[in-house]
């Protein structure tokens, strides 16, 4: 299942996500969710960018809080809302909002 | 090009989920794609029209002429509508006005659908 | 084009937002969608209730009584009797300790349908064979 998830929380309020299996699963991150490509939580990145293979992350909401590209874990694709809208028709063939 | 099909729920004010919609809608019509807009729960309350932007709020009613001018289709659901007090006289104009089978039929013709379900 | 499957899941429980309800009430919509499709279009929607999503849907509800409103319960009743498909989560179902027979069934509606209790690998499946995923 290539599905391309959008996470907008820091702090995921359901578990859903954890339990979704498959080789082809993506994140992207948007609104709060851009923290998970560049907080170090005790020192330690987010679990999230471990464990999918394509993880995205919304330059607008990197920008709007203040937070730049060198902050970004490099395993973390940066696009602004052209790019994603070719992420979303382009590299899944389902999207879904967590 | 494709279709992407968006049924938006969270309100216009108290959540920046909704602003990313409307960009989201606005990048995919630059590129071509046709995008509808299905509004149910509060986002339901951003169809009435004279909207003043203050710059402390979110505003939606010129992002929404904008995207209707570009031929995004948008639909509001009545009942959610205008149980919010909100009367269709009163709506943006070109905003259509239906019940949850429009959101279904929008999403028969669609390439992807995306869902921002609310809180 | 055909049918369009779409997989609603419910995530959050019912009553203190309005989201899980509206996964209800859109997926009893499909019954009306046709008017709007071709001839021999259509929209199946599958509900599945997952994590907190399985809170709110025990027999007994009186919403209505309470705060005016139409329960999860009667819409559960109401998607059966049109012969949605309804899977709720097992693990979930256990992990809060929700029995089975606690789920309501609309026999008395006359509904041939019944509420399925699956594992999650079943909804998975489900979400896998839709053309389109809609979390609630």
């Amino acid at each position: 299942m290539k599905l391309g998830i959008f996470v907008s929380d820091y702090k995921i309020p359901v578990d859903t996500l954890d339990r979704l299996k498959g080789d082809d699963l993506g994140i992207i991150l948007v609104l709060n969710g851009v923290y998970h490509a560049t907080i170090k939580e005790a020192g330690k990145a987010s679990d999230l960018l471990g464990k999918y293979s394509r993880v995205y992350a919304l330059s607008e909401d990197l920008q709007t809080r203040g937070l730049t590209p060198e902050q970004v874990d490099s395993k973390v694709k940066v696009v602004d809302y052209a790019g994603l809208v070719d992420v979303i028709f382009n590299d899944f063939e389902k999207i879904a909002w967590l | 090009m494709g279709k992407l099909a968006m049924g938006v729920y969270p309100g216009l004010v108290g959540s920046a989920c909704y602003d990313f919609a409307l960009k989201l809608a606005d990048a995919a019509a630059n590129k071509g794609h046709k995008v509808s807009i299905w509004f149910s729960g509060n986002a339901t309350g951003s169809v009435k029209a004279h909207q003043k932007h203050l710059k402390d709020y979110s505003t939606g009613e010129k992002y929404l002429t904008s995207l209707l001018e570009r031929g995004v289709e948008i639909c509001t659901c009545e009942a959610c509508t205008i149980a919010r007090g909100v009367q269709k006289p009163e709506g943006i104009e070109k905003i259509k006005w239906s019940a949850m089978h429009w959101y279904l039929g929008s999403i028969h013709a669609a390439d992807r659908v995306l869902h921002i379900g609310g809180e | 084009m055909g049918d369009v499957k779409c997989a609603f899941l419910v995530q959050r429980p019912q009553y203190k937002g309005e989201t899980s309800r509206l996964a209800l009430t859109h997926a009893l919509a499909y019954q009306t969608v046709e008017i709007l499709l071709e001839d021999g279009d259509t929209v199946t929607p599958t509900l599945n209730f997952v994590g907190e999503g399985v809170l709110g849907l025990t027999k007994g509800q009186k919403a209505m009584e309470a705060y005016g409103i139409t329960s999860t319960e009667s819409h559960l009743k109401n998607c059966l009797l049109v012969d949605l498909d309804i899977y709720v989560c097992k693990e979930d179902l256990d992990r809060f300790g929700i029995k089975e027979d606690q789920l309501p069934d609309a026999d008395e509606m006359g509904a041939e349908k019944k509420i399925n209790v699956v594992p999650f690998s079943t909804i998975q499946k489900n979400m896998e064979e839709a053309n389109h995923v809609l979390f609630f």
